[in-house]
């Protein structure tokens, strides 16, 4: 879906004449103040079940999308350069949910992914777009990434990002990142093609932190493809916007590509706890659609007490979210799942099984992680749980909800007494051989170790 | 109203995260001839009770956030009355920002807060600000600490681009320069030579208080850990 011009020219109309709204009064007046009204007039206050981490009361979900309209209707989207609210009626923010796609393409060739909306307990599988941007050196990018495209179960590609480019410090909007943009599409396009998989969509630009990535790299010869690539657009929380993802979504325009849109809500920060974290998941969504035309995002929960979403709240949160945009739309949702623990240790793959199984039965038509480590580490991220998380993202799809919440029970106190203080594993090098691309013996055993808990716990992991 | 209520009044103010209350409440008891002094630690005590209420996940960050601000406020009234002699219980003064290329703010915002809540005299500078900008704000407030946020490892640079332009302008044992956010290690923190490195807020306050009372000038001898 090509973007609008008569859509994008009337945001960036509303970004600079909507109404002022400083920032501070935002985040703490006006998020908040909508927030705890529209919990309390619609009856979701205190709905967070932790011992059913996966909402089985689907009126409820319903009740959570009403509710986010309503949010979205009153609040718009920040834009921060300017601090005036993108505001539309509630007739125009459901027409533009409504213009969404609810299937699209990425990639070429025998690799073109397939997106598609799915509903509850949908039995197709999928999209498994991996890794997260996590940040690795220069010499790990290319077998990394060559062993990660090798994976079946990827469909497409977003990171990992560069940490240095050509031995200089990456800084944020400098020149190094318009450079970084290209280098990296290079650098992906290189290791596809050693993968054997030269089709496979790319998310661009993961080294993108402001709009110069995406400019350097996106739609410039030798660079991210518009035909077959996608354009990331990250929000700033709580349901906002800036120029630099404004510039990001202009891009795209001109080049003729298609937009992501994504952003989260804390639990615990702007939007309160797990159910205020879920509607403004919702309203942000509804956003992401209208402002940046995207065909493939959504905002998603985590938890600033873990700094993840693999926690019972973030889980039950992040379920209503995808229930509620799955069951009252058509959109093709993604989302993405926030680990904590490192490669090489049982916590991370538990973390993934739970949250994917979530995932793949709550709707989501797409998901990008893992994120290892939390992100947190240079070099934390290997093959070897991309392949187990996208193996419980596809496998999981038709599962029952009731069916997901047994399993989540059995397999949360395995691991959630270490989400405060998750171990932080090995790096690709220390548990990888790079010239083989295998896993070592440990990490090995323990993927099957867990793999085998899984299975036992029910889920179709043979 | 009598001296008691008035107190009451500035209390509750900020305990029902109300700035503007605040200031008013603050405006009422110095027009009564309440002692400063005795109203700051009113409103000292109730703005630990909200640091408490946060940690103990009773209260989010908003109402964090605007408590903060009705104790600025009302802080920024009664300051100016104090008694020759009389000194505020401010720890010290610190400048936080998110550097260049980060906008991400609830990690900082929240750093900010709890800082303000326990005492220090905090000046934001906001996300996306450039190194030498922090340094200004800081030479020219005349800060004891720079507290420097970074979400992103395309950020962290600038952090030790600060550290650097300390060092090369001759200012660097001015300040405790400590670092955290998301991707931020103790060990970067120590590669770069910060002061100290802290992985939450509650982490940074107590990070503040260990620097403070130690007994060492910028930079430290080694950077202190603080989890």
């Amino acid at each position: 879906m090509t973007i609008n011009r008569d859509r994008l020219m009337d945001v960036l109309d509303k970004a600079h004449r909507g109404p002022v709204i400083k920032q501070f009064d935002w985040d703490t007046r006006v998020i908040p103040g909508v927030i705890a009204a529209k919990l309390k007039e619609y009856g979701l206050q205190k709905t967070c079940d932790p011992a059913n981490p996966i909402n089985q009361d689907l009126e409820l979900a319903d009740r959570f999308y009403r509710a986010a309209v309503d949010v979205a209707t009153e609040v718009g989207m920040l834009c921060t350069d300017t601090q005036r609210a993108i505001r539309y009626s509630q007739a125009e923010l459901l027409a533009g949910v409504d213009a969404a796609p609810a299937a699209f393409t990425l990639g070429e060739g025998r690799e073109i992914a397939h997106f598609v909306h799915r509903a509850i307990s949908d039995p197709t599988p999928p999209i498994w777009v991996s890794p997260l941007s996590i940040a690795v050196s220069e010499e790990v990018f290319e077998p990394l990434v060559t062993g990660i495209a090798a994976i079946p179960e990827v469909d497409c590609l977003e990171g990992p990002s560069f940490e240095t480019i050509w031995g200089a410090p990456l800084r944020a909007g400098s020149p190094y990142e318009l450079l970084a943009g290209k280098m990296q599409a290079e650098a992906f396009y290189g290791a596809i093609a050693r993968a054997g998989r030269e089709g496979i969509g790319l998310y661009a630009v993961g080294t993108s932190p402001t709009h110069y990535g995406v400019l350097g790299g996106f739609g410039i010869p030798g660079g991210y493809k518009p035909q077959r690539d996608i354009v990331l657009v990250l929000s700033p929380v709580e349901i906002k916007t800036s120029y630099e993802n404004l510039m990001k979504l202009a891009h795209a325009y001109n080049c003729g590509g298609q937009t992501y849109g994504g952003s989260w809500s804390m639990i615990g920060g702007y939007a309160g706890g797990p159910e205020g974290a879920a509607l403004s998941c919702i309203a942000c969504t509804i956003m992401l659609y209208n402002v940046y035309q995207c065909v493939n995002g959504a905002s998603f929960p985590y938890d600033l007490k873990t700094m993840g979403n693999c926690g019972r709240p973030a889980l039950w949160s992040l379920g209503v979210v995808f229930q509620a945009l799955s069951r009252n739309t058509h959109l093709c949702a993604n989302s993405v799942l926030n680990q904590t623990a490192g490669p090489a240790t049982e916590c991370l793959l538990y973390e993934s099984a739970v949250g994917m199984m979530l995932l793949s039965v709550c709707g989501a038509s797409s998901c990008t992680g893992p994120r290892s480590a939390g992100g947190k580490y240079t070099n934390y991220i290997t093959p070897l749980e991309v392949k187990f998380a996208g193996e419980v993202f596809k496998r999981c799809a038709g599962m029952s909800l009731a069916q997901a919440n047994e399993i989540a029970n059995r397999l949360l106190p395995k691991y959630e007494q270490q989400l405060g203080n998750p171990p932080k594993g090995q790096s690709f090098q220390e548990c990888y051989d790079l010239a083989t691309l295998q896993p070592s013996d440990e990490w090995q055993r323990i993927y099957d170790t867990v793999k085998d808990a899984a299975i036992a716990a029910g889920m179709p992991l043979h | 109203m009598d001296k008691q209520e008035l107190l009451t009044q500035l209390y509750d103010s900020i305990l029902d995260t109300e700035p503007e209350a605040a200031a008013a409440a603050a405006q009422a008891a110095i027009d009564a001839g309440v002692d400063a002094m005795e109203a700051i630690e009113v409103a000292s005590e109730a703005i630990a009770e909200i640091g408490d209420m946060f940690e103990a996940g009773e209260i989010f960050l908003p109402s964090l956030m605007l408590a903060g601000e009705a104790m600025k406020q009302s802080m920024a009234i009664l300051s100016r009355h104090l008694h020759s002699g009389q000194a505020t219980q401010t720890k010290a003064k610190v400048v936080i920002g998110a550097v260049s290329g980060d906008i991400h703010d609830i990690g900082k915002n929240l750093v900010a807060t709890m800082l303000s809540v326990h005492g220090y005299d905090v000046i934001d500078v906001g996300v996306n600000v450039p190194p030498m900008e922090v340094i200004d704000v800081a030479l020219r407030e005349k800060a004891r600490f720079i507290a420097l946020s970074a979400l992103m490892t395309t950020s962290m640079p600038y952090q030790q681009d600060v550290l650097n332009l300390l060092t090369e302008t001759g200012a660097r044992n001015r300040f405790f320069v400590i670092v955290g956010g998301g991707p931020v290690t103790s060990d970067y923190a120590r590669r770069i030579g910060a002061d100290g490195w802290g992985n939450s807020a509650v982490s940074a306050v107590r990070l503040c208080d260990r620097l403070l009372q130690s007994q060492e000038t910028p930079p430290v001898s080694a950077t202190f850990v603080q989890e």
